[in-house]
């Protein structure tokens, strides 16, 4: 060895080491391949430099990285198919170094070769190994013919293999952080999917999650309940993007039977995963759209994935993910998160929907157990399916004796409730029919509306006995109010009637006896007819009183010298009035009450007696009572003789007129002046009526 | 007559009218006089009211009926009550008439001499009938 070899010889070998010493230091496969082509193609003393490896799908050589080369000749080998006839392909195939000393060798080697550039000289590719396994080569091209000596054939083998050693080693911790990084978003979003039961907003955020860091678009699409496609969220960083992907959809909106994408993978439930998107793809969807045309330019697709958000079997919808402007091509490892995800929103969807119509079914129970109507649930043999509290409540039945047994058994009377009833269809307007049923030997009345439906039919029972007991008793009033006009108006017409006779001669007594009839008759119809309106407006709330100060004992007086004009013989009429303290009322208002109760005091004493106004002083207050010695009122009814229609004698026949008003106009009246009206009775001795009015203050 | 009314005024009319027509009227002013007239007196025909306190005109009627003594006194409801369940308990209870207030004491002679009458010619089951089947009075 020359001393000029030998110092060639210990420059490689620092040079490999200086090439060592940047490989050490590079983590990620961007800082090998740049410490290689940079480093590595110096050391080689080379002018360019080529890394390529085998792809994914082992068939293709995929060119990683380059330096030197001219780029109109690189695009052309930016991939190509490792059986092919190159130096490359054959020396990832063979794992043995090539050495060519000059381009005419290489094109006698390579005849593919022989119409490429020709300004080349000596190329050296050198396999990319670990552990026996070639995964790629380098390329040196040199800019003279070399003859390549073993000492240098060495040293290339040895750049090679410390280039391998570093690659494959920052692959593994790049596809290691790669994976960490899934993981991290996986652990990420199904936080996120397990934060909230909403799930729209929830697969809405995950959109959100997915870029940048997944893809450059997500879209999350829904089948609708008609089975559509709804799409529930699209999610790329810049917010423009977003609407603009909105307005395209409005634009261009998805047919559900369409043979690719989203709709074959809701439709199949089978994912989809484009690498790389061929352009014949694009370009069918395009067609001659101008429009779409410049969209999909500007959108710049690379590579997609569509995978189904499948539970239970069910395909709920789809996950969509799109490498464009940033995003490299998506890897079998991003599918396989894309999948991951998907499985897991999907699992999220599926619980929220659960939990949803089990929460929806809660509430519906609980609206069937609080609600006042009945509600039966009858199948079509007319079993028992449900039976709600109210429903026990109106026929007296229990749900545990209802529930799956023959309607017709639990309630005897089922058939005479409901054969009137329509059953119609669901959602018309009901049509209840109220039907008198016997439960516990007393009579209820009950509204009972029925729809029929595929699997049976559903009742709806309404107590409407109160109703009906209130109907009843306006009908009752009205009669009552018919009666108690029908015998004045008889007086006034038959005294009219017979004053007009011209058969026959009246003497001057009765021809009085006749006027003086009309007048007092007229008179009482009036009044009745009054307080039918009075009792109308208190009904109203529309009762103006003129509040002033007044003197009691006068009022009272003033009711007793007009009472005492038309009083039975039986009865003596007479004031007590003791010192009252001035009110402050309405006098007109007072007078018609004690009129009332002195009314009432005289028609409930058939057999006359004493009736008694009283004024007095009664702790600070004005108490004014009304006394007689009559009929008296059971105990049972003193507190409802207050009620208005409410009669002593519902019946009537007793003969003791009146509208049924009176007391409730009594102490409605007497309330509105700030006081209380009040009632103390023994049959068969008689009442005493007490307004308490407060004192002037 | 017997007229059994609590209502002076409807009394005053039967009586002037009855009497122009050259009948001789009673009057009673509550059921329980009603009754004791018609059993001492034995009217030809007892014109009833229906709402009187204490025994009412349902109540006299019933009487009326079950005494061997009054039975065959005709009676003719004179009431404000105007409903049917009223008349057909009028009929049920043997009444000849039915006549309904406000009515025309003009020609209300008239209409007691026509059901005497009749109920000479033996219409009584037919009168009774015209309650609730017969033109309104």
């Amino acid at each position: 060895m020359t001393s000029v070899e030998s110092s060639e010889a210990a420059d490689r070998a620092r040079r490999l080491q200086r090439v060592a010493e940047l490989l050490a230091e590079a983590v990620t496969p961007e800082q090998v391949l740049d410490a290689i082509l940079t480093e590595g193609v110096r050391a080689a003393e080379a002018r360019a430099g080529s890394i390529g490896v085998v792809g994914d799908d082992g068939e293709q050589i995929v060119m990683l990285a380059q330096i030197g080369y001219r780029p109109e000749i690189m695009a052309n080998w930016q991939s190509f198919r490792l059986d092919a006839a190159t130096p490359m392909s054959d020396v990832i195939r063979t794992g043995e170094p090539l050495f060519i000393s000059s381009v005419q060798e290489r094109n006698r080697l390579y005849p593919l070769l022989a119409d490429q550039g020709q300004e080349g000289h000596a190329l050296v590719i050198v396999p990319l190994a670990v552990e026996g396994q070639v995964f790629g080569a380098m390329s040196l091209s040199f800019d003279h013919d070399v003859e390549f000596e073993p000492e240098r054939r060495e040293m290339k083998v040895a750049l090679g293999r410390q280039a391998a050693q570093a690659l494959s080693r920052s692959r593994l911790y790049a596809a290691e952080q790669a994976a960490r990084q899934r993981m991290t978003f996986l652990a990420e979003a199904s936080e996120l999917l397990a934060s909230s039961l909403d799930y729209n907003r929830t697969l809405r955020r995950l959109a959100q999650l997915c870029v940048p860091r997944l893809a450059d678009w997500c879209a999350i699409d829904m089948v609708g309940a008609d089975g559509g496609i709804e799409r529930l969220a699209v999610a790329h960083q810049d917010p423009e993007k977003v609407k603009w992907a909105y307005e395209l959809q409005q634009r261009y909106p998805p047919d559900p039977d369409g043979p690719r994408g989203v709709p074959q993978v809701l439709r199949t439930g089978e994912p989809d995963f484009l690498p790389t998107i061929p352009q014949e793809l694009l370009e069918e969807a395009i067609g001659d759209d101008v429009e779409l045309r410049r969209i999909v330019d500007e959108l710049g697709l690379t590579s997609s994935i569509a995978v189904p958000l499948i539970a239970r079997g069910r395909t709920l919808g789809a996950l969509s993910l799109i490498a464009a402007e940033t995003h490299p091509p998506f890897t079998p490892a991003d599918f396989e998160l894309a999948i991951e995800l998907a499985r897991r929103a999907a699992v999220a969807v599926d619980n929220a929907r659960l939990y949803r119509e089990a929460e929806r079914g809660a509430n519906a129970a609980r609206a069937l157990a609080y609600v006042a109507d009945g509600v039966v649930l009858l199948d079509r043999d007319g079993t028992v399916r449900h039976w709600n509290p109210a429903a026990a409540t109106i026929t007296g039945v229990s749900e545990e004796e209802a529930l799956g047994q023959p309607v017709t058994e639990v309630v005897p009377a089922w058939e005479q409730l409901t054969s009137h009833v329509p059953l119609l269809a669901p959602g018309s307007a009901p049509r209840p029919v109220t039907v008198p049923i016997v439960i516990g030997g007393q009579e209820r009345w009950v509204a009972v509306s029925g729809v029929g439906f595929g699997d049976g039919t559903v009742f709806a029972l309404q107590d409407v006995t109160e109703e009906r007991a209130l109907e009843k008793t306006r009908s009752d009033f009205v009669a009552t109010a018919s009666h108690e006009l029908r015998t004045p108006l008889a007086a006034v017409y038959g005294a009219v009637r017979t004053l007009r006779r011209d058969d026959m001669q009246l003497s001057e007594f009765d021809h009085a006896q006749f006027l003086e009839m009309i007048e007092s008759e007229a008179t009482r119809l009036a009044k009745i007819v009054d307080q039918i309106l009075l009792a109308g407006q208190l009904d109203a709330d529309a009762v103006e009183l003129d509040l002033t100060e007044c003197d009691p004992a006068e009022v009272a007086a003033g009711v007793i010298e007009s009472a005492a004009t038309h009083l039975p013989e039986a009865i003596s009429l007479s004031l007590e009035a003791d010192g009252p303290p001035q009110i402050a009322c309405d006098p007109n208002k007072l007078r018609q009450v004690l009129a009332n109760l002195v009314d009432n005091a005289v028609k409930y004493s058939p057999d006359g007696g004493a009736v008694v106004l009283r004024v007095q002083s009664d702790n600070g207050s004005c108490r004014i009572d009304v006394l007689d010695e009559g009929l008296g009122i059971p105990a049972a009814e003193q507190s409802r003789i207050f009620e208005k229609f409410y009669r002593l004698d519902p019946q009537q026949t007793q003969g003791v007129g009146g509208s049924g008003l009176g007391l409730y106009i009594c102490r409605e009246l007497v309330e509105r002046m700030d006081g209380w009206l009040t009632v103390e009775s023994e049959p068969g001795k008689g009442s005493r009526f007490s307004v308490v009015l407060p004192a002037r203050s | 007559m017997l007229v059994i009314d609590d209502e002076r005024a409807i009394r005053l009319l039967c009586r002037v009218n009855l009497a122009a027509s050259g009948m001789e009227v009673l009057e009673a002013a509550d059921g329980r006089a009603g009754l004791d007239l018609a059993r001492n007196e034995r009217p030809d025909l007892v014109l009833l009211d229906v709402m009187m306190p204490d025994v009412d005109g349902w109540t006299v009627a019933r009487e009326l009926a079950a005494d061997d003594e009054t039975r065959e006194i005709p009676v003719v409801f004179l009431t404000a009550r105007a409903e049917a369940a009223d008349k057909r308990l009028g009929e049920q209870l043997g009444g000849v008439g039915y006549l309904v207030k406000p009515f025309d004491p003009v020609s209300i002679g008239d209409f007691v001499e026509d059901v005497l009458t009749r109920i000479e010619n033996g219409e009584r089951e037919q009168l009774r009938r015209e309650i609730t089947s017969g033109p309104a009075r």
